[in-house]
């Protein structure tokens, strides 16, 4: 059983083509399933988010999967395949692990370290879990994937600090006035930029949206989509009064607050801290404002500074989260290898209870003379001797140090022993006897 | 005795700067565990004394720098527990771990004056070195800010700015800090006089009653104590004086309480002295 992965991503394909192959939109569960009754895979699940649309599944034949995916992708998004074939991205075996840990960890998102993938991965795999859809093997790929994203979460700091001027200006707001509820907001001009600052305020749970604007009819359009209020232009000082955060993005050639308008606005408010954020390029307040006492002035490009530096801190967390991502790769790989020789080994330990049974009925006569206690012990010891007899070789087996020595070592074992173990498919298989009976096709998840 | 809550109390503070530096959640919970096992060994080194000499603990200055260190503790705990905040440990603990070696090297005799067997003589004391506690979080309150305050204003946000809570959030702690250490303080000074004069009809002959006045240097700084407290209470409701200038003025005072509370209280009073 192999592990494979195609998919699109924002580093191979356009936004348009991302959205057209979105899976999120629609029911993920709905597309899981009817992936999974092509039978083209044993174990599928699909990470669908914004920036990327990723088909995982664990399968026998990689380059017929990869046939029937296309196919799959194409039907259920009704789009022919050349449109979306060249911008598709394949990973066969530990590059998907690799990928999948690096998607988990923050490490391939266009915000590095973001922290919302994470999230998105486990919703992915619980959908395609309550679904039937995964088996063993994604089931312990995409457990072990949550693993490093946490890890990575806990042991660097990648995750830390704003990476964009609008998550900055919004952490700078919480750092000075703690919680954002019941402040006041000030939005001078209505063009595009204040509104998306008015509608990120709004998102983070701000209190009363003042909008205002030279055109009125400007500043009410933007205040009706913030559920704000409009004030007009000449009201500018009274709304300066009473407001905690401003935020301004106009296209006025020459400042529009002064240092004496904003130390008037100032002088007579009820004491405490004053945010201004000034998005316009040309600045729309005096740099001299930020020498009041309360006003803290950050302009786009204080901002952007802030950005940057939280961008290369996280630059120098990258090696280390990557380091992080190679050890549970390589953590992973140890695990899949061990699996590999199991099919062997169950039928070793199956071979040598057939002989212990076939030695125990042959001696069925002799030992009749027992009593039932005495031939349980009988029984217990011999069961005993093969299972010891047995340990070390197990053990061996599963920490070999590489694919091509496992080979040979099995492939000894198997002959050796005259065993038929090598048509087992690993997922049929487990430590226990017992499980060699999960079904062939499809294993289910528990 | 003094010396196992005082190993106790260095711990918790190695750990708080642990934590204060590498933000690990399980150092952060194993410093709180260490101070809250600092403060119970410290309650029990300061209830065998309430025993030994049958009240707590604080005529002689060591005694009461240790009772102090206590209420501090204690202050701090109730401020972490109760706003989930950490940081501020590792300002306050250094303060703690400093005050409490004065009573491990000297533990000073609690020989108590019969002139002080009078509750409110305990009033006063008690009430003013919880208003020291509250005023020493209220100074720590206050530089935490001017070092947020820096970073923000000055645009380079570093090592503070992602380790300290929002300027709001110190700003109103350290409000509160100082109403509640002045009332404190206030009823502390007023049972001082209240209680001098009483013990002067009792006692008229003892020199530290005698010496009680405004030219004592304690009683002075007291007083100028009381005052930049008060100013800070009135600025902040008519002048507007939050933030930073509050923020100055939380540790000017907490300048004062040290200065009054150990170099004045050790060598230079002549009215505080019942041991």
């Amino acid at each position: 059983m192999r592990l494979f992965l195609l998919g699109v991503s924002h580093q191979t394909a356009p936004v348009d083509l991302r959205e057209k192959l979105d899976f999120s939109s629609r029911d993920v569960g709905a597309a899981v399933e009817a992936l999974a009754s092509r039978q083209t895979a044993a174990e599928s699940v699909v990470l669908s988010t914004c920036n990327r649309s990723e088909i995982y599944v664990a399968a026998e034949d990689s380059e017929r999967t990869r046939v029937e995916i296309v196919d799959f992708l194409s039907s259920y998004h009704s789009l022919p395949a050349d449109v979306f074939v060249p911008h598709l991205f394949a990973r066969d075996d530990s590059a998907v692990v690799q990928h999948l840990f690096r998607v988990a960890a923050g490490l391939d998102s266009i915000v590095v370290g973001e922290p919302q993938v994470l999230g998105q991965v486990k919703q992915a795999y619980q959908v395609a879990a309550e679904r039937h859809c995964v088996g063993p093997l994604l089931t312990k790929l995409f457990q072990s994937s949550f693993g490093v994203g946490k890890r990575v979460r806990t042991e660097t700091t990648l995750g830390e600090g704003a990476v964009s001027i609008g998550f900055a200006a919004v952490a700078l707001a919480r750092k000075i006035f703690g919680r954002l509820e019941g402040r006041q907001v000030l939005v001078i001009g209505a063009g595009e930029i204040s509104t998306l600052a008015a509608q990120h305020l709004r998102s983070q749970g701000v209190g009363e949206i003042v909008v205002t604007s030279r055109t009125m009819a400007h500043a009410q359009t933007l205040a009706d989509t913030v559920s704000g209020r409009a004030v007009p232009w000449d009201g500018l000082a009274g709304a300066l009064f009473s407001a905690d955060i401003v935020i301004t993005a106009t296209g006025s050639q020459r400042p529009i607050l002064t240092r004496d308008i904003v130390a008037a606005a100032t002088g007579r408010r009820r004491p405490g801290p004053l945010f201004i954020v000034d998005l316009a390029v040309p600045r729309d307040v005096d740099a001299a404002v930020g020498e009041i006492e309360q006003v803290f002035l950050y302009n786009v490009d204080d901002l952007q500074t802030v950005v940057h530096e939280n961008v290369s801190k996280r630059g120098n967390e990258i090696a280390r989260a990557e380091a992080i991502v190679n050890e549970e790769v390589s953590r992973f790989t140890a695990w899949r290898r061990s699996r590999s020789v199991v099919p062997t080994v169950v039928a070793l330990r199956q071979r040598f209870e057939t002989i212990r049974q076939g030695e125990m009925q042959r001696l069925q006569a002799k030992l009749a003379g027992l009593s039932p206690e005495a031939r349980e012990r009988v029984d217990e010891v011999t069961r005993l001797m093969v299972e010891k007899l047995l340990l070390d070789p197990t053990e061996q087996l599963k920490s070999l140090p590489d694919q091509d020595t496992q080979v040979a070592y099995t492939e000894m074992v198997n002959r050796l022993f005259r065993l038929r173990a090598g048509h087992a498919s690993e997922t049929e298989a487990d430590d226990t006897p017992a499980s060699s009976n999960l079904p062939a096709t499809r294993p289910r998840h528990q | 005795m003094n010396l196992i809550p005082l190993c106790l109390y260095a711990a918790a503070t190695l750990a708080y700067g642990w934590h204060f530096a590498k933000r690990e959640p399980t150092v952060g919970r194993a410093a709180t565990t260490l101070l809250l096992f600092a403060a119970l060994a410290h309650t029990f080194v300061i209830g065998m004394q309430t025993m030994e000499v049958r009240h707590v603990p604080f005529a002689n200055p060591s005694r009461a720098v240790s009772t102090f260190v206590w209420l501090l503790a204690m202050a701090y705990l109730y401020l972490e527990l109760t706003t989930d905040e950490r940081a501020m440990g590792v300002f306050i603990l250094p303060i703690v771990v400093g005050l409490q070696a004065i009573p491990t090297v000297y533990p000073g005799v609690e020989n108590a004056d019969p002139v002080l067997d009078s509750p409110w003589f305990w009033i006063h004391v008690s009430s003013l070195l919880f208003a020291y506690a509250t005023f020493a979080i209220a100074g720590v309150l206050g530089l935490t800010y001017v070092l947020q305050f820096k970073e923000i204003k000055k645009k380079h946000l570093g090592y503070f700015y992602t380790r300290l809570p929002s300027l709001l959030t110190l700003d109103d702690m350290n409000a509160r800090a100082i109403a509640l250490g002045w009332v404190c303080l206030s009823v502390g000074v007023a049972a001082g006089v209240w209680w001098t004069l009483q013990a002067r009809t009792v006692s008229p002959d003892d020199p530290n009653l005698q010496a009680m006045s405004w030219s004592d240097p304690k009683v002075f700084m007291a007083g100028l104590t009381w005052l930049v407290y008060s100013f800070a209470i009135l600025a902040r409701r008519t002048l507007g004086w939050t933030g930073r200038r509050a923020a100055w003025l939380a540790a000017l005072g907490f300048a004062f309480v040290l200065l009054n509370f150990l170099p004045v209280s050790y060598f230079v009073t002549t009215s505080h002295t019942f041991d």
